[in-house]
């Protein structure tokens, strides 16, 4: 299959106010894992809402495995796990309750894999939904979306609330599903280092917009920070093409800028006759240099 | 056992190829030994597999393994051109490092190499 699992066209999506995600377009690889990244109110969550299904973009379209998740029947819903960032249940269900309707819901639930995760997890079949601890909530609803075992998975923050034992174990869980059956991961993320494990493609989401969606490797191989100093004639002024930041100092200037663009840190240097130090950053220097203005 | 550091400026596969390539310079990989499969090597890293088949890929286009159809990668016979080649490819960052800082500090070509010549000395009567 050479079609992307996970499409998003030209998408655009506002609730009341101005748009939460602008003219959005990115599409993730067969058996990739793309991680989704941005700051608090970004529009990764109403990305992850239209991928699933539950909310139509307002322009532009999105595809999961060919088809419009939003109208998407019971059949083929089974082949899209998504995990939301809270999960509706009510109180009192209990985990036994829950798991029997993912059984009921999807014909390719898979049981032993269900049953092997919870006691993974150490998590109690009798105790009451509102009674597990936060982290665990957050493991049952991963549970709940990987055992359908989906082709292609959405996951809202999955790490949020889990301490660090428990964030291997699942993202150990989502590997080996990928090994198992090829599936496609999209996951949403503030816990960096995750990603930097696990993830093949990111994409950096600001005001609705990706700065970036690539691979982690060339997003490290590409960007750095350069400083330049021993300026001869004062700091030049004005801006400086295709550079995701500048900062200026009283003697030097601090640039994050692609090593692979038509200005390198090397024809800068000429131009200003000036030195300068380059240092490799990792997604975290990455991801504030992109996502600060 | 391999040593990770996904936090790092340097991308997962460089660090995994760097250190498979070390091994098999320095012989502690011998040539026919077999390389675990992507499957297990990226469950024992938890790391994606599609970056262990990234770093056999290139291990293989440098010559340094050979995949077998079905049954795995192996570790390819030594080439003496490939090991001199390679073994100045792994010291390249080191030597680049150490001139930059050198002319950072105002240090000329003949004081790094007087430099160089005792550490070389100081190694060989201590082993």
């Amino acid at each position: 299959m050479n079609e992307s699992p996970i499409l998003v066209q030209k998408v655009s999506r506002a609730y009341d106010g101005p748009p939460v995600v602008r003219d959005l377009s990115f599409a993730v690889k067969p058996g990739s894992i793309y991680g989704f990244l941005g700051r608090n109110g970004s529009g990764k969550t109403t990305t992850l809402r239209m991928l699933a299904g539950l909310i139509r973009p307002q322009a532009g379209e999105v595809r999961i495995l060919g088809q419009d998740p939003f109208t998407i029947g019971a059949a083929e819903r089974q082949w899209l796990g998504y995990m939301s960032e809270k999960a509706v249940v009510p109180a009192f269900t209990r985990v036994s309750s829950v798991l029997n309707l993912g059984r009921e819901l999807y014909p390719t639930w898979d049981g032993t894999l269900a049953d092997a995760l919870i006691a993974r997890y150490d998590l109690s079949r009798k105790k009451r939904f509102m009674t597990l601890s936060q982290g665990n909530q957050r493991l049952l609803s991963f549970i709940m979306a990987i055992a359908p075992r989906p082709r292609v998975l959405l996951l809202d923050e999955p790490a949020a609330n889990l301490d660090v034992v428990a964030r291997r174990e699942i993202l150990d869980d989502i590997l080996d599903l990928i090994r198992d059956c090829g599936c496609t991961v999209l996951f949403s993320t503030h816990i960096l280092s995750d990603v930097e494990r696990v993830a093949d493609e990111i994409g950096i989401l600001a005001k609705g917009s990706l700065r970036v969606s690539e691979t982690l490797d060339s997003l490290k191989d590409s960007i750095r920070q350069v400083r330049f100093f021993g300026f001869p004639n004062g700091i030049p002024a004005g801006d400086i093409p295709e550079s995701f930041r500048a900062v200026r100092g009283k003697d030097e200037i601090t640039i994050t800028l692609r090593t692979n663009s038509v200005t390198t840190p090397e024809t800068l240097a000429r131009r200003w006759s000036c030195q300068q130090e380059t240092r490799a950053l990792n997604l975290e220097d990455i991801f504030v240099e992109l996502s600060r203005n | 056992m391999f040593f990770l550091n996904p936090s790092s400026g340097v991308p997962l596969y460089v660090q995994l190829q760097q250190q498979l390539e070390q091994r098999i310079l320095s012989g502690q990989l011998l040539h026919g030994a077999q390389l675990p499969s992507v499957r297990d090597l990226s469950a024992e890293l938890h790391i994606n597999p599609l970056t262990v088949v990234k770093v056999y890929q290139a291990l293989e286009r440098e010559g340094f393994v050979e995949t077998k159809r079905g049954l795995g990668t192996y570790v390819a016979h030594e080439s003496p051109a490939l090991k001199i080649e390679a073994r100045r490819r792994q010291i390249g960052p080191a030597v680049e490092q150490l001139v930059a800082e050198a002319l950072h500090l105002g240090l000329g070509e003949k004081e790094i190499q007087a430099l160089l010549s005792e550490k070389f000395r100081q190694f060989k009567s201590k082993s």
